[in-house]
């Protein structure tokens, strides 16, 4: 039985693609580039992760058309219409300095240049353009844009991140 | 229908003023909004605007590719907390 928690999500199969078995898929990646050489996927069916092997697959831009081993024909694609794709997190490629994949930062503690510890990052919202951390300070919720004019230092090993937050930010939330 | 290129782009009086004296002093302290129709004008590159999603507010950090877009684009009024995967464009 595989742990969701231990997997991210890579995108999700929208349709089938032609006659012999393909199928059209969206991925929700940074680079999908990056995956194409991908052989294994994991399909969320029925509530569990079902290893599936790739035989080929074709990258555009945010979209992907897969063929997956013994898939030949469009019954079979259909099977698997709209499952969910993910992928252990433990593949994703270790990332260094400030760069940072936003589930490994929850936790962390944020200090600020002038106020110092501001407290844990409970969640990260990935708005359009930018993303932001949600921090409880004194009782009241602050938003960080995460932006590398903000975020100063990421430590890893202490699990802080150094943050100059824009003048008047957090007053702005304590008010 | 667009809008006519005779009145040019809409920008809150209120939020303009605030950003132009941000710049004119050479601050960049926080300005918050509800005008979420404003559009941003390459002069707020740098800038942070907290735009007002109904909500609360939604600082919005401006970046050279946000010109020409409204504000409210940047600061959604539903929630979505993304997936794990996704990494920052951190700077090194």
């Amino acid at each position: 039985m595989h742990n969701f928690a231990d997997y991210y999500f890579l995108g999700k199969i929208f349709k089938p693609n032609g006659y012999r078995g393909k199928v059209n898929a969206w991925l929700d990646v940074d680079d999908p580039s990056e995956y194409e050489s991908l052989q294994m996927v994991f399909l969320a069916l029925n509530g569990t992760l079902v290893p599936y092997f790739i035989d080929s697959i074709h990258i555009l831009n945010n979209k992907a058309v897969i063929r997956f081993q013994d898939f030949d024909s469009i019954e079979k694609a259909e099977q698997v219409n709209n499952a969910e794709m993910y992928l252990p997190l433990a593949d994703l490629p270790k990332l260094s300095g400030n760069k940072f994949y936003f589930h490994e930062i929850i936790g962390f503690v944020v200090l600020d240049k002038t106020r110092g510890e501001l407290g844990e990052i409970r969640q990260i919202f990935d708005y359009p353009n930018q993303a932001v951390m949600q921090v409880f300070y004194e009782g009241k919720e602050v938003l960080i844009p995460i932006n590398p004019n903000v975020i100063l230092h990421l430590d890893r090993e202490k699990k802080e991140i150094l943050v100059d937050a824009p003048e008047g930010l957090i007053d702005l939330y304590l008010s | 229908m667009s809008r006519s290129l005779k009145k040019g782009p809409y920008i809150d009086i209120k939020l303009e003023k605030k950003v132009m004296s941000n710049i004119d002093s050479g601050k960049k302290t926080v300005v918050k909004t509800w005008s979420r129709a404003s559009m941003i004008s390459p002069e707020f590159v740098g800038q942070t605007i907290a735009v007002h999603n109904g909500n609360k507010f939604i600082p919005v950090y401006i970046t050279e590719n946000m010109v020409g877009h409204k504000l409210g684009e940047f600061a959604p009024t539903r929630l979505f907390r993304g997936h794990a995967g996704k990494k920052n464009k951190g700077n090194k």
